[in-house]
């Protein structure tokens, strides 16, 4: 009798102890303070206002590209390099890398070439410092136009690459939790 | 109803052959009188004997989108009796220049619904050369009338007829910086319309399966862009895979059990075969490049598809478990989106040059190649299952408005296929493509 007792006091100081894993440390950078970043409002991001620093600290949130090329030009080059460090600064930001091609060849090759110039990105960001967890690729091919002209002067301007910013996954800022409800008591025979 | 008859007659219109006031020399003369009646009765879909001249009507229509046939009537020709349906009085249609007679007969049933019977005789040797029969809901009498017209050349041509077909493709719609992209549906002619997405996500590149119950098509749910396979009646919506990279350009097996598709990670895209239903992906290239757009040959022993392995995009046949890779087109500019012709005959694939892209065909081991079009950008080829007509999407310039249209390979003007709204990507079913 008393030992099953023991066992179920056992029990409940088990689960207190989970509970106390529970809330993850977090690292000693984050959860940045409100108001310590531009679209900082606690765990939440104001994503426009963040993504309007973006483009005011590095410049733009575009990189642009030759027809059918992915290679990255000087200029490009330069904006990535800043572009790295304001991830870099901002752990807590969570950037999609989205690759688009213009509309003069195939569907098909155009979701090719978008994904290869999101790739072309991305390792760039990666050998600048920004850790890969932080960083998304998609492809729009030709599905997402800039220019709303088929065929004009500025339609080479479609072939581009396009920093976009998202909340960071769920689990990034830690959330209290309700403390688990005890098991139920086991009834004793 | 009366939306559909109409855009159906202008559909109809659209697909025809350069109109030729008589028959070729090649053609086979069918004459199709009106279809009798045994007794006049209405029903949803009208009188039974009105529909027995408008399913004659419907299938000389038909008719005249092949080449091996030239239709006469249903205006000009004598009437018969629904008991000489099915034992022709020969002497009475000896003179009328036909080589061959369509009868039949429309009868309302006790359910509602209407019987239709089709004969196809052989005018000079006196003989039966296909009879159908339908039991279908009055109001969808020309669905009879396309069956039955498919089962005539069928006994004519030994392929199958795009009579009773269907379209699957992209309807287009928001403006080109925002769009709106919906999977729809319909029959060949425009009718029996439908949309399978809501235009919630984008979706691209529809491919109906062989047996027209599924589409496998290319879909943004989730933000990452992924092959899906959905069923015709809008059901079953699934990921084709567990979790991948980017996977895209689905097309199926001819014997409806695979789907090779194209797969990007870190710059480079490769060509995979995966079992319908889900499974481990088998991978088919292994170039450094661009390998996408794979489409089987109808025995699927072989695999078409685009790579720019050579620098730009050019057509490569592989064998289908991805061996003996070759390149096949060597014109001027790039070429891509290769798909296999239903009776194996032919490679359609688009032709890009810096000013224009345009559809044509070659043959499968890149000789005889023949442009069709004319546009500032057609592409996206697809057979129709008779392996005489192509669908693909033209593109107007400066607007950027997409459309579908049609090109007989034999030749002709392309001709506009008439949609609710403008559309891209078409897929005509009937065939592994």
């Amino acid at each position: 009798m008393i030992a099953r007792a023991l066992i179920v006091l056992a029990g409940f100081v088990g689960a207190a102890a989970s509970a106390q894993t529970y809330y993850p440390p977090p690292p000693s950078q984050y959860p940045p303070q409100p108001g310590q970043y531009p679209g900082m409002q606690g765990p939440v991001l104001a994503i426009p206002v963040l993504e309007a620093d973006l483009r005011q600290k590095t410049g733009t949130d575009t990189v642009r590209f030759g027809r059918d090329s992915y290679v990255l030009t000087s200029q490009a080059q330069a904006t990535l390099t800043a572009q790295a460090q304001w991830l870099i600064q901002r752990p807590f930001v969570q950037a999609s890398i989205e690759g688009h091609a213009d509309g003069r060849q195939s569907r098909d090759y155009a979701f090719a070439l978008g994904e290869r110039r999101a790739a072309a990105v991305r390792n760039y960001l990666i050998a600048s410092g920004v850790p890969p967890e932080q960083l998304l690729t998609v492809s729009w091919g030709r599905e997402r136009p800039t220019t709303a002209a088929a065929h004009d002067a500025t339609w080479l301007q479609n072939s581009r690459v396009v920093l976009v910013l998202k909340q960071p996954q769920q689990n990034y800022f830690p959330q209290p939790q309700p403390f688990p409800a005890p098991p139920p008591p086991q009834p004793y025979r | 109803m009366r939306f559909f008859s109409s855009m159906s007659l202008l559909l109809a219109a659209a697909l025809m052959a350069p109109v030729s006031a008589h028959a070729q020399s090649s053609q086979i003369v069918i004459a199709v009188p009106q279809l009798p009646t045994p007794k006049n009765v209405k029903t949803d879909g009208g009188e039974t004997g009105v529909i027995g001249i408008q399913i004659a009507e419907q299938i000389v229509t038909d008719l005249r989108t092949t080449r091996a046939i030239y239709p006469m009537g249903p205006k000009g020709l004598k009437q018969y009796t629904p008991t000489e349906a099915g034992a022709p009085l020969y002497p009475n249609w000896q003179n009328i220049g036909a080589g061959a007679l369509v009868t039949g007969y429309v009868q309302g049933r006790d359910d509602g619904r209407i019987t239709v019977v089709c004969y196809l005789y052989d005018l000079k040797q006196r003989r039966e050369m296909a009879r159908a029969g339908f039991a279908v809901a009055s109001t969808e009498w020309r669905r009879a009338a396309h069956r039955c017209a498919g089962s005539f050349v069928k006994a004519i041509t030994k392929r199958p007829s795009h009579f009773d077909s269907r379209i699957a493709y992209v309807a287009a719609t928001g403006s080109r910086t925002q769009p709106v992209r919906r999977l729809a549906i319909m029959n060949w002619d425009g009718t029996d319309h439908s949309y399978l997405t809501q235009g919630e996500v984008t979706v691209t590149s529809p491919r109906l399966s062989p047996d027209g119950q599924r589409i496998a098509y290319m879909s943004f749910a989730g933000g990452n862009p992924h092959v899906r396979v959905i069923d015709v009646d809008g059901g079953n919506d699934r990921a084709l895979l567990q979790s991948t990279p980017m996977s895209f350009s689905p097309r199926w097996s001819p014997d409806g059990r695979y789907v090779a598709f194209s797969m990007a990670a870190d710059g480079n895209t490769d060509i995979y075969v995966v079992n319908a239903n889900g499974g481990i992906p088998q991978r088919l290239t292994t170039a450094p490049g661009i390998d996408t757009s794979p489409s089987f040959s109808p025995d699927g022993s072989k695999i078409a598809f685009e790579s720019d392995r050579s620098g730009s995009q050019q057509l490569y046949v592989m064998d289908a478990n991805g061996s003996g890779q070759r390149r096949i087109s060597f014109g001027a500019g790039s070429s891509s989106s290769p798909v296999w012709s239903p009776d194996g005959e032919l490679i359609a694939f688009s032709r890009w040059t810096g000013a224009s892209a345009n559809i044509g065909v070659m043959s499968p081991n890149g000789g005889g190649e023949k442009i069709l079009t004319n546009g500032w950008q057609d592409e996206a080829p697809s057979w129709a299952p008779d392996s005489e007509w192509l669908a693909f999407q033209r593109t107007q310039q400066g607007t950027g408005v997409a459309g579908l249209y049609t090109v007989a390979v034999g030749g002709g003007e392309a001709k506009a296929l008439g949609t609710p709204q403008p559309g891209a990507d078409p897929n005509w079913s009937g065939a592994a493509q």
